[in-house]
């Protein structure tokens, strides 16, 4: 059983997640899992070569972990207020055609 | 056996938790694999950590919920069982690497000669305070962002 390859299997498939899904709340969870990714890698090698300082920098990259996932989901939900979506395609969509206006304007 | 059995589960309930298009589906399945990642450190003698990622997963999951049954639309035709079984297999094809294959660590048998708690105390102290001022600070500027946004509206 090897750990740093289930790792990068983890983080493939968040990778992919990020790069594939739309939706902003199935992107937040793809950086979830990116970030257990690597986190496994940290905290299975400090253990196995009997290392504890790895796990207490662990815990301090899981608090960490929680304040990107509470910022990104606070500017979910004021995005969501703002345009009424969270769709990824549709909030480029809205922008670019803000911009246009805004170009039509000034000229 | 075990290791393997929850190094498979790991995978799948990644694979589902991206694949599956209702948001609560997919974060429950986020839920099973933070819950199975817990069990495995917890196997590896990594207690302390197990723990802290079970406090803190419980937290960002219950937020999660909330923002995800808030925020997603339901999806007019949902997924059908077949689709949902042919991507947990092949989720358990990507997990048999990890349990066939190995990359070659050299092991180390040196006894560091601190435990956990030292580690987190003599060596990561001023860290440990420090994160408490960033968690602080964050909610601060959440709240911050809010109080914005509401001046903004009236």
């Amino acid at each position: 059983m090897d750990y740093m390859i289930l790792s990068v299997v983890l983080l493939a498939v968040g990778i992919y997640g990020l790069l594939t899904r739309r939706h902003l709340v199935k992107v937040l969870i793809s950086i979830e899992i990116i970030a257990v990714a690597a986190s496994m890698n940290f905290v299975l090698l400090a253990s196995s070569l009997n290392r504890p300082l790895g796990e207490a920098f662990l815990v301090i990259a899981f608090s960490t972990d929680a304040c990107v996932t509470a910022i990104v989901l606070a500017l979910l939900v004021i995005i969501a207020k703002k345009y009424g979506t969270c769709d990824i395609r549709k909030l480029a969509e809205i922008e670019r055609s803000a911009n246009e206006r805004q170009t039509s304007v000034e000229a | 056996m075990i290791v393997e059995l929850l190094a498979v589960g790991l995978v799948v309930s990644a694979c589902l938790a991206i694949y599956l298009d209702e948001a609560v589906y997919s974060i429950a399945s986020l839920a099973c694999m933070l819950i199975l990642m817990a069990v495995l450190y917890a196997i590896n003698d990594a207690v302390f950590v197990a723990v802290f990622q079970l406090a803190v997963s419980a937290g960002t999951l219950a937020v999660l919920f909330l923002a995800g049954e808030m925020l997603s639309e339901k999806p007019e035709k949902g997924k059908s069982l077949r689709k949902i079984f042919s991507i947990a297999l092949l989720a358990v094809v990507l997990s048999l690497p990890s349990i066939f294959l190995s990359v070659a660590v050299t092991p180390v048998n040196v006894s560091p000669g601190f435990s956990f708690a030292d580690a987190l105390w003599s060596f990561r102290a001023i860290d440990v305070i420090l994160q408490g001022l960033v968690i602080m600070t964050v909610a601060l500027g959440i709240a911050i962002v809010f109080y914005e946004q509401k001046a903004d509206e009236s």
